[in-house]
């Protein structure tokens, strides 16, 4: 029988990670971050990650206000960050560090496009044109058009191969639902992932979810383990 | 020198800007503290992209309506009631879908043209990492840029010249410093208000862009009274008096799958009654259910949108079935494009779908692979992107959206029951005017702001269906 989307771990719902892999980490603030994920991907230490993420600030009272992947960045695992804003200004720690000595690249691009190009990856669209970099440096080389609304920019999607995301709950079957802030970024990079692994503190039967409540229909989330 | 404003004294200046009913999106830093200053029960939706849309800090008083929520600090908030939750993609959608009616931003430079560099972009050096800047800059009608008025070293941070890392290009309405109000007028900056103490002199010293003097120049002495006044009401009596400004020519969108589930049946049938024509109608199928009468009574007809193309309302349909499923019961549509009185174009149904939700989130056109080497393309760009081939196709927006929700509360905020769903999420935000017949009306707050797929922001006007109301006649 072929296993179910539970995993027993954080760990053995990663085993498969290649070096080299791009993954998209959801959270915001630290809400609807995949902490268990997060910390066992460290453990399987799978090298040349790319990362896409967008945490931004971590809440008063929580320390150093680094962002949640800092981990893997220290233990040398990320060649790449896509990012609007890779770390709070003044708090960059091991990630401005390995970016300076040029051990890290980042590219960073504006929350509003990142997310677009995120959806564009996961609903199989082949580009959007968005008005939201004209004029700036965002523009770059980038294609512009005109159309009825105005010029526009050719961005095109991105996809990854995992994405670590943090539900509310979940069922069997994947079926997911989110708590306030935590919503961010997950639904969008669990379409744009080819595996999506969602942690949880509720796993449940199937049916036992508002079928109208939920926001990730579990065609969309691949693995669910219990957060750690 | 006089004293200089604190940083709730300019937050209370920069919400004295805000109008009653208007959508705020806040950034961080000093925009953030407008939350704390906003009167916690004034109409004035407060969006955050951490995805609280009509929230108040959490000290507000507010009961604590909902979800864990945070502020685009990181702090904690709460949600006013008739908030709700949404993600960042819905954030960034609001933004560039031109729903958002004013962005608070704190740049750390502006210039005298209305350009802007974010405090993040400003702070990480080579990286010149922007967060939610650019989107904030770009989507909103109006922006108001916070900023203390001269650096820590008494540098100016109002400056005449742009940078190549600007944020945001000539998108600064007006500017809020700790000593003074400016205006970003074609013309250049006017200063429009000083903070008590300070002359004209004193901020044109401290200013790094030639700066003119309102004629009428005041002291900064905001009154936020006028925020409480209550927008005008969603709700209508009914549907005639909901849809009478439908003028001839009008484009519709109107939701709806196949039968004659989730259709707005009580405004279409004012519609019909109204008798506005040379309609644009914008929706998947342009009158099926009646000429096959999926699950209709015995003896009676489903209302659908035949009603309208029978009364010769209906000049042309932007849709994904126009015929119906019998060829012995051709729809009325059908018919009408035979006798060559209708125009038709054919659009997929999912491409349907992503045209409508490009139309309401500010996407200007897309490439999608649904229909390549088909009819479908004729016409089209065609592009190979990545090894695959795709045509471009266009967002689509209309005058008014025709919607079937199941509950909605005063503020516009509605929720659906089954299949009604269909187009609506992607429907409401692409129309000027957004008109919803539901089965209730709840007050804000009596509806799960996690379970809210149409926000109020969406919604212009309600109408609810008289129990006694059939969908069949």
């Amino acid at each position: 029988m072929a296993q179910g989307k539970v995993y027993s771990s954080a760990k053995a719902a990663l085993a498969d990670v290649q070096d080299g892999s791009t993954i998209l980490v959801s959270g915001f603030a630290g809400y609807g971050v995949a902490w268990s994920l997060l910390d066992a991907l460290v453990e399987v230490g799978s090298k040349d990650l790319t990362v896409i993420y967008r945490d931004g600030p971590l809440p008063e009272g929580t320390g150093a206000r680094l962002p949640a992947i800092n981990n893997l960045v220290t233990n040398g695992l990320v060649t790449k960050l896509i990012s609007p804003l890779p770390f709070l200004p003044g708090n960059g720690g091991a990630i401005e560090e390995r970016w300076l000595s040029g051990d890290l690249q980042i590219e960073i691009l504006p929350q509003g496009i990142l997310v677009e190009r995120l959806r564009a990856g996961g609903a199989g669209i082949g580009g959007v044109f968005l008005p939201t970099a004209l004029g700036t440096r965002f523009e770059g080389d980038k294609e512009r058009r005109a159309f009825a609304q105005g010029e526009a920019v050719l961005e095109l999607p991105l996809k990854a191969d995992y994405a670590l995301i943090r539900v509310a709950a979940a069922d069997t079957l994947g079926n997911s639902i989110y708590d306030g802030s935590g919503r961010n970024w997950a639904p969008i990079m669990a379409m744009a992932a080819r595996v999506t692994i969602a942690e949880t503190g509720r796993i449940v039967e199937p049916g036992e979810l508002d079928p109208e409540a939920i926001i990730s229909p579990g065609i969309f989330v691949n693995r669910i383990v219990a957060a750690e | 020198m006089p004293q200089k404003l604190d940083e709730l004294s300019m937050a209370r200046r920069a919400a004295s800007e805000l109008q009653p009913g208007q959508l705020v999106a806040l950034g961080s830093g000093l925009p953030a503290r407008v939350a704390e200053v906003a009167p916690p029960r004034a109409p004035l939706q407060l969006l955050s992209d951490s995805g609280a849309l009509g929230y108040r800090p959490s000290t507000a008083g507010l009961a604590a309506v909902g979800p864990s929520l945070t502020g685009p600090d990181g702090v904690p908030v709460a949600l006013a009631e008739g908030g709700s939750v949404v993600g960042t993609a819905d954030w960034a959608a609001m933004l560039r879908g031109g729903h958002v009616d004013v962005a608070v931003v704190q740049p750390a430079r502006v210039t005298a043209s209305g350009d802007l560099i974010g405090w993040t972009t400003a702070a990480t050096p080579g990286l010149f990492a922007p967060g939610r800047t650019v989107d904030l800059a770009a989507g909103a009608r109006k922006v108001i840029a916070m900023l203390p008025h001269t650096g820590s070293d008494g540098s100016p941070n109002i400056l005449a010249d742009s940078s190549p890392v600007a944020d945001g290009r000539a998108c600064v309405d007006i500017i809020i410093t700790d000593i003074a109000v400016i205006r970003v007028e074609e013309g250049g900056l006017v200063l429009a208000e000083v903070a008590p103490g300070w002359s004209y002199d004193d901020v044109a010293a401290l200013t790094g862009a030639s700066l003119s003097c309102a004629d009428d120049l005041k002291e900064i002495a905001p009154s936020l009274e006028a925020l409480n006044a209550e927008p005008p009401g969603k709700v209508y009596p009914d549907a005639p008096s909901a849809i009478r400004d439908i003028a001839d020519g009008a484009t519709v969108m109107i939701d709806g799958f196949g039968g004659p589930g989730g259709m707005a049946h009580y405004l279409l049938v004012s519609l019909r009654d109204q008798g506005t024509r040379g309609l644009t109608i914008i929706s998947n199928t342009i009158g099926i259910a009646r000429s096959v009468n999926f699950g209709t009574p015995p003896g009676k007809l489903a209302i659908d949108h035949s009603i309208l193309v029978d009364n010769g309302q209906v000049a042309k349909a932007i849709a994904s079935y126009p015929v119906s499923p019998s060829m012995s019961n051709p729809s009325s549509f059908e018919l009408a494009y035979r006798r060559n009185e209708v125009e038709l174009e054919l659009v997929p149904q999912g491409t349907l779908a992503e045209r409508l939700r490009a139309g309401g989130a500010g996407i200007y056109a897309f490439y999608t692979p649904t229909g390549v080497g088909t009819l479908i393309a004729e016409g089209k760009e065609s592009r190979v992107i990545d090894g695959k081939e795709y045509i471009l196709e266009e967002g689509l927006r209309a005058d008014y959206c025709l919607i079937r929700g199941h509950k909605a509360d005063t503020m516009g905020n509605v929720v659906y029951k089954g299949t009604s769903r269909n187009f609506n999420a992607v429907m409401a935000p692409s129309a000027r005017i957004t008109i919803v017949e539901v089965d209730e009306v709840v007050e804000p707050g009596q509806l799960d702001p996690e379970l809210i797929v149409t926000p109020g922001i969406y919604v212009d006007r309600l109408v609810v269906r008289p129990r006694d109301f059939s969908p069949y006649e």
